[in-house]
């Protein structure tokens, strides 16, 4: 069994849509009771995350966005510019706590008190970019976890495996010229799906260029779809790459029950893609592997996806 | 909307006494295929492709003693109002992108100069200028979700379906409309500002209207 960590704090909870909005704290809520039902939270570490440092947060994002952020609010702003990402009185507070979160885990497999981590955080991370916040996300949290990494704990190279089901547009912003982090995103093909970006020939600029890879798929693939992306396209790039810390966006609105989008992944893929990653991180990084939680709107599946994840993640 | 919105302004042109050979430097240079030739006056002449060009000089080597030395030498000694086409098509101030899009089309061609009234170049508008229009109308690149919905062909159906995203007050950033596989439909391509789409759909679903769903395309 592996010493397996899972970082939450019952705070995320505050960060409250002012309408009806999939991305709710009742999916965190469900997420934590589903861990302790299937007894997962007994076999685990529990991880309290504090607030992100400001400069650890600055690595990532402009000052002037987070005063933005900030100021909109305390002004009691329901949402981030005209757009669905919502905003409460907590929500500046809590996206550090989140960020905090990502942060918390990275720094638990660096030092090398837990083997993996799990972060069941919100709100998500991927969409935001530098200066903007966007699709719910409003602090890029596995961003901040990966400049944390090479900031604080010396990490060099670093892959970053998304498999929310739209593109991690925000992350793939942050580290498009940054030829440390290799950045691999595989999710619904950007003409049928928001942000409308992660098209096959982009592949980072200057001298990131090769260190970003995007895998749109087809609407309607599935987990034999999945299989060949991961095995063909995602491990030649990795063992050519070779990472010393794997870090995942994992969303899990990919799967055939979510609403938003049109991939059929099932209870299998999920487990395909978790052992995957944990394979790639064996290989490489001497195991050390950090899972963040990004999208996944229909609660049973949600629910259902995360347990297998973390269960195989702790390989009991 | 008019060509000159979408045109080059200002492009490349050259004398008719420039030689073969400066003018297959430039487009190497600029990494283009065509240049317009004018008069000193700026009036447009005719024009150059790389094509003419290598249709005047045999591959070296095709023909023994021809040599290197000596197709550059005759490239250096040939001015362009030798090969270049004298009848242009042109477009003018006043034609718009679709006239562009159509001389392109029906003269297999690849670039249009565009000419004012005295016929002098003031740009040129290329197939490439045109994919970056199509580009921006498909809304590609804007952060977005997209819609496709089949509607009724009949007036108020495309209102309809306007008015039920505008009450989840999410932005649309661009429509498409063509017709559908079966006549009396069309299908409505919408990209709209929101990742939330869920709600949307079901609302479009529950007035009626068809979701195409992506999938089933595949294979067609
Ligand atoms: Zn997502």
């Amino acid at each position: 069994m592996k010493r397996l960590g899972i970082v939450y704090h019952p705070d995320y909870l505050l960060h409250v849509p002012p309408f009806e909005h999939p991305e709710s704290p009742e999916r965190l809520q469900a997420v934590m009771e589903r861990l302790e039902k299937a007894k997962l939270l007994e076999k685990t570490a529990q991880i309290t995350p504090e607030f992100a440092d400001e400069g650890d947060v600055l690595a990532v994002h402009d000052r002037k966005y987070l005063d933005q952020l900030e100021k909109a609010c305390r002004r009691g702003d329901m949402t981030l510019d005209a757009g669905d990402t919502y905003l409460c009185r907590h929500s500046y507070n809590i996206s550090l706590l989140s960020a905090g979160g990502a942060i918390a885990g990275a720094k638990a497999v660096a030092e090398g008190s837990l083997d993996r981590v799990f972060c069941a955080i919100r709100p998500p991370g991927h969409h935001a970019s530098r200066d903007v916040g966007m699709g719910f996300c409003l602090l890029n949290n596995v961003a901040v976890a990966a400049k944390y990494l090479q900031a604080r704990f010396d990490v060099g190279k670093i892959l970053i495996v998304d498999w929310d089901v739209h593109h991690g547009n925000g992350t793939q912003s942050v580290f498009l010229e940054d030829p440390s982090v290799f950045f691999f995103s595989v999710h619904e093909h950007p003409t049928f799906i928001y942000p409308g970006t992660g098209r096959r020939w982009e592949i980072g600029k200057g001298k990131g260029e090769g260190a970003t890879l995007n895998a749109p798929m087809a609407p309607g693939s599935g987990d034999d779809e999945y299989r060949v992306v991961f095995d063909q396209v995602l491990t030649p790039a990795v063992e050519r790459f070779r990472p010393e810390f794997v870090l995942v966006s994992a969303g899990f609105d990919a799967h055939a029950d979510d609403p938003l989008a049109d991939i059929r992944l099932s209870y299998e893929g999920y487990r395909y893609m978790t052992r995957a990653v944990i394979g790639l991180a064996e290989r490489f990084c001497g195991g050390k592997l950090v899972s963040v939680l990004e999208g996944g709107y229909e609660i049973s599946s949600l629910t259902n996806c995360i347990e297998i994840h973390v269960r195989e993640m702790l390989e009991e | 909307m008019f060509v000159a919105r979408r045109m080059q302004k200002n492009p490349v042109t050259m004398s008719p006494a420039t030689s073969l050979y400066e003018a297959q430097e430039m487009m190497r240079a600029r990494r283009i295929l065509q240049i317009p030739v004018t008069s000193e006056d700026g009036r447009l002449v005719g024009i150059l492709s790389d094509r003419d060009i290598r249709g005047t000089v045999l591959p070296v080597g095709m023909i023994p003693g021809f040599t290197a030395e000596e197709a550059e030498k005759f490239l250096k000694n040939t001015p362009v109002e030798r090969v270049m086409t004298r009848k242009v098509i042109t477009a003018t101030l006043t034609d718009t992108l679709e006239d562009a899009i159509g001389l392109l089309l029906n003269y297999k061609i690849n670039s249009l100069p565009v000419v004012d009234d005295e016929n002098r170049v003031v740009g040129i508008i290329s197939r490439t200028n045109v994919l970056e229009a199509f580009i921006e109308v498909t809304g590609m690149g804007v952060v977005s979700s997209r819609l496709d919905v089949v509607v009724p062909d009949k007036p108020g159906a495309l209102a309809q379906l306007v008015g039920i995203i505008s009450s989840f007050q999410v932005n649309i950033t661009s429509v498409l409309t063509t017709g559908h596989l079966e006549s009396g439909a069309m299908t409505n391509f919408l990209r709209i500002a929101t990742l939330n789409v869920g709600p949307i759909r079901k609302a479009i679903e529950e007035a009626g209207f068809e979701l195409l769903d992506p999938s089933k395309f595949l294979s067609r």
